[in-house]
């Protein structure tokens, strides 16, 4: 037998009190009332007797009712049966899904989060299968079913501890519905053999802020059930900020930022200070009651400054309170025009042509003419990231032409009336006969028609044209067609001509020609051709944490990205830059240019203040109460606890408390019959 | 009237009430009745003629008699004169003196020795007034507490036993100043019956009685002792505490008794010496006895002495 308590059983030494107690009773001097005490004198017992132990029958009693008391105290136990039991029939399915987004950054709250998440490691028993699962505004997995149950019985809880340490908080922001409905679908996927209940277990500090998609009408699988263990900070309150994209303000004022304050509910702070890293001497004081979000201007950018880091003070928290900003810089674009009208004549096609380029946050259009009074600035072409061509061109405007097109760019050829031949290209071009033409048929799967692709927007065909050419193309030129006019010929269509495209308009935009200048349809369409040429820079310069940044058209062959942590990445032209998971200034270096982009944390991470489970119980989410049991650390612990378990199965204690209680049942019975046993002649009035 | 007998051997035997049974009574009074109509016996006669309310006999009238006590009923029946005679027996004038001290409080049995000599009392008293004796009464602990004079009025009775049934307080014993005070007065020669446990040293007993019995008082002592006082059985050593002094005296009963027995018996026999040396009857009366035994040792006791009484008078007369 052992104990687990077995420094109780030094009270077995109080049965020295009952025999020492007994003993004494002997010289007590018990008081009897007598009528007189006149005819009696002291006779003192003799001594003789005082030794002797008085009701051996009562002391017994009285020292078997310590000794098991002191028994039951020391929760005695067989050991025989300490090796565990086999689990019962199927065992539990758990998917622990832990939230690693940039919210689980504040203090304290991921060592609480990975504390939590080893009690239910701990707490999986042979039967059970586990798999972990952690997200931010992706799902990622950690352990999955067929890998738990990979690994030997005794390491699964260590080796997926292991896993878990390895894991930090990003700076995502949560998509907390998504990652729901994809821990349930684990259970679906996972073929594995019957189990008694399916269970995900959310470990997260349930941010107000969290995306909650896809969760409202998501039909639960019947038999899975979220727990959710809420992790809460030990500080309340929090805010954060956001700079508003400086591209939609107008052109000249993309320094002065604006930025987007939100005060979290359960903050108890209302005024912050705005102020740049560089330039901390003159913050901008900020009042914003909790629970509000307001928009403010920054404090102007230092002169010089094409980035900076905007840091706001006086919030709990720190780690949402720093927003980074990249100036947007506008992209002057050239568009060289080989013509030699005024464009102020509304009869002529550079007229529409300059308007339909007016400039905007993005980028300023200069329609250049490169073939003004006979003389050709092929240094202006170069510049040009499109040509437009409306006239017959001279050798050397062709021969320049050629190769600059070669070189990767789009030229547009505008078939008027006045350019019915070309030398240059190997088509034919005649003067349609008939009233007017309408386009017939449009395909948007290409990039020039793919923003009309909406059914809103795809109706080409009210667009007269009063004259248009029909082209013929050589046969073994590689043309594809774009748009057809009504009667079959090609209204617009795209000659690849080495690395760069010839677009071939079979009218002009000119009233004479069609009504296509005065359709809603000319600028979008001018300014996706100048898009598709590559005359646009990327619009964006802030953005998000997992947000693709778009690559700047170059000439070049790689851009070299550089991150915050000053890591370079080399990537193809054109491939879109992905790493963006550190907030900060980002890079992307082409030849000697650097275009300079921000990446930010979602606001919405700044709303920290915690959601009740019950939210998402009215989403739908069939929850269900969370229990654990508190942790084990070491394996002596484990043996503490299972010998408590051992102890706690077999119950011992209950037995003895229940002999004590007869003992004293019995010694009660027995004092009293031996009081009442005392002869009644001693019982006076 | 129907008395429930029990465990008492002298009691079931002779059909007398059982003293356990008796004191469950509340009611002295009702007690008393109990005792004296379950003993209606032992009738003595006063040793004066009156005019009270017993009729005894007729008598031829002659010249020279008080014609107030002429029967002249029977005179108008018979047209002969006739004086009615009584007997008188009021001139028995009794004072009970009751102990009321602490010590009476003790008891081994269901009841304490002043309840049973507090029934006693009641007893006698009844049974005098009911022949139609003056009872008197004073209660006493270390001084006298009540004292209600010989009368035998309506009422008187009744006040008699209110005032037996005050509980004993009194911290000691003394009995020579009921019985001095008794002699001062009881100017009129009658009856002193005293009842008490006589704890007490015995000193002036002798003088006191002595002068009772001068002044032609007869004198009745009747000692009252509760059994374990005789026996003393007890058996473990402890602390024997004095009712009246709050003593403390620490012995071993086994060891203790003997003695104890042999002082009591001494003190016993001390006080009978005293009365027989006075002419004064002496009874132990011990608390388990029925009561009627107590009565009818008082009354061949009184039976006794008036035997003793009519033999000394004719042979005065004959001289």
């Amino acid at each position: 037998m052992n104990f687990l308590a077995p420094w109780f059983l030094l009270g077995a030494l109080a049965v020295a009190g009952p025999v020492v107690f007994h003993l004494i009773r002997r010289s007590v001097r018990e008081r009897t009332a007598f009528s007189s005490v006149l005819f009696l004198r002291p006779v003192p017992p003799r001594a003789t007797r005082r030794s002797k132990l008085e009701h051996i029958l009562l002391l017994l009693l009285r020292c078997l009712a310590l000794l098991l008391l002191a028994l039951g105290f020391a929760r005695p136990f067989f050991p025989k049966s300490e090796a565990p039991a086999a689990p019962a029939g199927p065992g539990h399915q758990t998917v622990l899904l832990i939230d690693t987004s940039a919210s689980m950054r504040r203090a304290g709250l991921w060592p609480k989060a990975l504390a939590v998440a080893g009690q239910y490691l701990d707490k999986a028993e042979l039967g059970d299968r586990v798999a972990v699962l952690t997200f931010d505004q992706q799902v990622h997995p950690l352990v999955s079913f067929a890998e738990w149950l990979s690994w030997p019985l005794d390491q699964r809880a260590a080796l997926t501890r292991q896993k878990l340490a390895a894991v930090s908080p990003t700076w995502s922001g949560t998509a907390l519905g998504p990652a729901l409905i994809e821990a349930a679908e684990l259970f679906q996927e996972d073929k594995g053999e019957a189990s008694s209940s399916r269970v995900v277990t959310l470990i997260s500090d349930l941010q107000e802020g969290a995306n909650l998609d896809g969760l409202q009408g998501h039909e639960w699988p019947k038999n899975v059930g979220v727990q959710v263990e809420r992790i809460d900070p030990a500080k309340r309150g929090n805010a954060g900020l956001e700079i508003l994209d400086p591209t939609r303000a107008a052109l000249g004022d993309e320094r002065q930022a604006r930025v987007r304050i939100a005060n979290a509910r359960d903050s108890d702070r209302e005024s912050f200070a705005l102020a740049w890293d560089a330039d901390q001497a003159k913050p901008a004081q900020i009042y914003l009651p909790p629970g509000q979000t307001r928009t403010f201007a920054a404090p102007p950018l230092p002169a010089g400054a094409t980035t900076g880091a905007l840091r706001l003070t006086g919030d709990t928290e720190d780690f949402d309170n720093t927003t980074w900003f990249a100036v947007p810089e506008a992209e002057r674009v050239v568009v060289a025009y080989f013509g030699s009208e005024s464009g102020n004549d509304p009869q002529q096609l550079r007229y529409y042509l300059e308007r339909a380029f007016s400039d905007t946050g993005r980028r300023a259009v200069d329609v250049v003419s490169v073939a003004s009074n006979s003389v050709f600035d092929s240094e202006m072409l170069n510049h040009a990231a499109l040509a437009v061509v409306p006239a017959r061109l001279t050798a050397e405007e062709s021969a320049a032409l050629k190769t600059w097109l070669a070189a990767g760019k789009t030229e547009l050829r505008v078939m008027t009336n006045a350019l019915t031949d070309t030398a240059d290209v190997p088509m034919e071009a005649t003067e349609a006969a008939g009233d007017y033409a309408l386009l017939g048929d449009v395909d948007f799967t290409h990039p020039i028609f793919a923003p009309f692709t909406d059914p809103r927007f795809s109706d080409f065909s009210r667009i007269h044209f009063w004259k248009h050419r029909m082209v013929k193309f050589a046969t073994n030129l590689p043309v594809r067609v774009l748009a057809k006019f009504d009667d079959g010929s090609p209204a617009l269509a795209q000659i690849s001509e080495g690395k760069g495209n010839l677009l071939v308009l079979a009218a002009g935009w000119n009233p004479a020609d069609s009504q296509l200048a005065l359709s809603t349809k000319f600028v979008p369409l001018m300014q996706t051709i100048l898009d598709w040429s590559g005359g646009a820079a990327p619009a964006r310069t802030q953005f998000q944490i997992g947000d693709s940044i778009p690559a700047p058209v170059a000439p070049g062959d790689t851009i070299r990205w550089t991150k915050p942590d000053g890591k370079t990445v080399e990537q193809a032209a054109g491939t879109p830059f992905t790493g963006t998971d550190v907030p900060g200034n980002y890079s992307a270096a082409v030849g000697n240019k650097t275009n300079r982009f921000a990446v930010n944390l979602p606001l919405d991470e700044s709303r920290t203040a915690p959601m009740s489970p019950d939210d998402l119980g009215r989403l739908g989410v069939p929850l269900q109460s969370a229990t654990r049991t508190p942790a084990t650390v070491s394996a002596g612990t484990q043996r503490i606890l299972a010998r408590a378990e051992l102890e706690n199965r077999q119950k011992l204690w209950r037995w003895l408390i229940a002999g004590l209680l007869g003992v004293a049942l019995v010694e009660i019975l027995l004092g009293g019959w031996l009081a009442r046993r005392v002869p009644s002649l001693e019982v006076t009035s | 009237m129907a008395v429930a007998t029990s465990s008492n051997p002298t009691a079931q035997n002779r059909g007398y009430a059982d003293p356990k049974v008796l004191m469950a009574l509340r009611s002295l009074e009702l007690r008393a009745r109990v005792v004296v109509e379950g003993f209606w016996n032992g009738l003595h006669r006063s040793p004066y003629h009156g005019f009270s309310v017993e009729f005894t006999e007729y008598r031829q009238y002659s010249p020279g008699d008080d014609t107030r006590y002429l029967d002249w009923r029977l005179y108008a029946r018979s047209d002969r004169y006739y004086l009615k005679k009584f007997e008188d027996e009021t001139n028995l004038r009794c004072h009970l003196l009751v102990d009321q001290s602490r010590s009476m409080e003790y008891g081994s049995l269901t009841y304490t020795k002043s309840e049973y000599v507090r029934t006693l009392a009641a007893t006698l008293a009844w049974f005098l007034h009911a022949q139609g004796d003056a009872v008197g009464l004073v209660t006493f602990d270390e001084r006298v507490r009540d004292y209600l004079p010989p009368r035998h009025r309506k009422g008187h009775l009744r006040r008699l036993m209110m005032a037996l049934e005050r509980r004993a307080e009194g911290k000691a014993t003394n009995v020579n100043e009921p019985l001095r005070r008794t002699a001062e007065l009881a100017r009129k020669r009658g009856l002193i019956v005293l009842l008490s446990d006589l704890l007490t040293p015995l000193d002036e007993l002798e003088r006191n009685l002595a002068r009772l019995t001068s002044a032609g008082h007869e004198v009745v002592l009747m000692h009252a002792l509760d059994p374990n006082e005789l026996a003393f059985d007890f058996h473990q050593a402890s602390l024997f505490q004095d009712m009246e002094s709050r003593q403390d005296v620490y012995l071993d009963p086994e060891n203790a008794r003997a003695d104890y027995q042999h002082r009591l018996t001494d003190h016993c026999r001390g006080a009978e010496t005293i009365c027989q040396k006075l002419g004064a009857e002496f009874h132990r009366v011990v608390t388990d006895r029925p009561l009627e035994l107590a009565l009818t040792d008082f009354l061949r006791g009184r039976a006794r002495r008036n035997k003793l009484i009519r033999r000394r008078v004719p042979a005065r007369t004959s001289k």
